[in-house]
């Protein structure tokens, strides 16, 4: 009787340890082109309801699926440069918090409906200081194919995207040209100011 | 304005065009080189003019706000969009002779091939342009110009300018221009033609205008580091796009250079990591990151 016991409870632990196994790997396992691939299919799913849900419903639905797959707290760090280390930690925050609440917003306002748009994985190599770039198409029907290129970074135990570069245009290069320009012209408040002004601008329309 | 022009006249008023075109650039830059060096932001070494170009960029803002904007949303209201298209196509289709010939000064002979048949099907069965049946048996259209062959051919880039009335271009895109002008039967037709013709690349840039304006915190440098990018996309047929991961500025080793003497002490407690390292703000390509890409992704650059 006290051996079958054992036995059970072993059997029972082994399978608990069994799913946490499996669970974290469901967490951390995701490769770069799986966190790419699943935000890809997030965001058409989203442009297939655009209308229905609208600015806000698309923001809400796009929310979730954008902080967890870009890292954007790293790239509102990046793309604001050495002026960063000029800010006090309060700015910083705020930065953080405008530029989250900005990369959400012009997701759900660039892609607000659907018109048989799909993602093509291309290929995926690694750079040489440990980051990956997904190659990815995004077929427009009737129209020009648009390449996406993502690169990615390890954070913590997921990859998280960094940069997206759009038939050669690095969206990371041209903020940081941007942000940093109007730090050093104008300052912190009037990049917030403009930044909101966006924001508001996207929510309208 | 409907008497048809002589080729002659034509001719002439485009060469006149073009010098003093280059005249003002050639004055406003130096003019610019003897004023602004002073104030120079992380993107001085491709724009040296900034203050100077931002004139301009204001200037042609206007303009378009003002004149080309509303003659291209009215012609974009009266004619129907399979006219617009055709229109479109037809421009296109002209500027294949110029893009088949810089097929072969960059030494493309395959591309070249490619385009000539694609001029050669759409000019026939494409009514003169007008349809563009060539894509549908899969002879898409290439960018090539006169400005990626300099680039191929080693020219470097050259400062970044804004041209009055025609927008952003470089040192190097003057020529590329001018030699492009004179490869477009387009030009040699008569001044309604070209009128049509600069109707047309208005209301097709439509799109990308919008989307700057509503994009943008900095019209000015978002549109000068979109066209640099853009250009440099084209003139290396895409072959360089990855190493535009910015990976030197994602700071790893970027912590090897503190910044010096200014103030801070807040600041030494976030993380080094990411500090940017203020001499890697070149966001050309770093050559030794070059990612070879898959031939898919080349086709799809090249459209």
């Amino acid at each position: 009787m006290v051996l079958k016991n054992m036995k059970l409870a072993v059997f029972f632990i082994f399978c608990l340890f069994a799913t946490i196994q499996a669970s974290a790997q469901a967490e951390s396992g995701a490769t770069a082109k799986q966190v790419v691939e699943k935000f890809q299919s997030e965001l058409i799913a989203v442009m297939k309801n655009g209308k229905q849900l609208g600015y806000a419903g698309r923001y809400e639905k796009l929310y979730e699926p954008v902080s967890n797959s870009h890292d954007l707290t790293k790239i509102a760090r990046i793309v604001v440069g050495k002026e960063w280390e000029k800010l006090s930690e309060a700015q910083q925050q705020k930065l953080v918090e405008v530029f989250n609440r900005f990369s959400v917003s012009s997701y759900a306002h660039n892609f607000k409906d659907y018109s048989g748009e799909s993602f093509v994985f291309d290929s995926e190599e690694e750079t040489t200081r440990g980051g990956v770039v997904v190659h990815s198409t995004l077929v427009i029907p009737d129209n020009k194919p648009v390449k996406f290129d993502y690169m990615l970074k390890e954070k913590g135990d997921s990859w998280r995207i960094i940069n997206i570069i759009a038939n050669g245009v690095s969206d990371l290069a041209l903020k940081r040209s941007e942000y940093t320009s109007i730090l050093q012209r104008e300052g912190f408040d009037a990049l917030m100011a403009k930044i909101n002004e966006k924001i508001d601008n996207y929510s309208k329309q | 304005m409907n008497k048809p022009y002589s080729g002659n006249h034509n001719a002439k008023i485009q060469k006149i065009f073009l010098i003093v075109l280059i005249d003002i650039a050639i004055s406003l830059s130096g003019c610019a080189t003897n004023g602004v060096n002073g104030q120079q932001t992380s993107s001085a070494k491709d724009d040296p003019y900034e203050n100077f170009n931002r004139k301009i960029f204001g200037f042609n803002d206007t303009v378009d706000n003002y004149v080309a904007k509303p003659v291209s949303d009215a012609y974009k209201w009266v004619t129907p969009q399979f006219m617009q298209t055709g229109v479109y196509n037809f421009f296109s289709n002209l500027k294949n002779i110029n893009v088949v010939i810089n097929d072969v000064l960059q030494a493309k002979f395959a591309q070249s091939a490619h385009d000539t048949g694609r001029l050669a099907v759409n000019t026939t069965m494409g009514l003169a342009g007008f349809v563009d049946v060539a894509s549908h048996v899969g002879l898409e259209q290439n960018e090539e110009d006169f400005e990626q062959t300099l680039a191929v051919w080693g020219v470097p880039q050259g400062s970044y300018l804004v041209i009055p009335f025609l927008g952003p271009s470089t040192m190097r895109g003057l020529p590329g221009s001018a030699f492009d002008a004179a490869a477009n039967p387009a030009n040699y037709v008569g001044i309604p033609v070209q009128l049509v013709s600069l109707l047309n690349t208005r209301a097709n840039a439509e799109g990308s205008l919008k989307f700057i304006d509503e994009a943008s915190l900095d019209p000015y440098v978002f549109t000068r580091e979109a066209f640099l990018q853009w250009r440099n996309n084209l003139a290396t047929d895409g072959k360089m796009e990855s190493s535009l991961d910015l990976d030197d500025e994602l700071g790893e080793e970027a912590a090897k250079s503190p910044t010096k003497g200014s103030d801070t002490s807040a600041l030494k407690k976030t993380t080094p990591e990411l500090n940017v390292n203020t001499e890697t703000t070149d966001i050309r390509p770093d050559h030794e990151l070059r990612l070879s890409p898959p031939p898919s992704a080349l086709k799809a650059v090249s459209k």
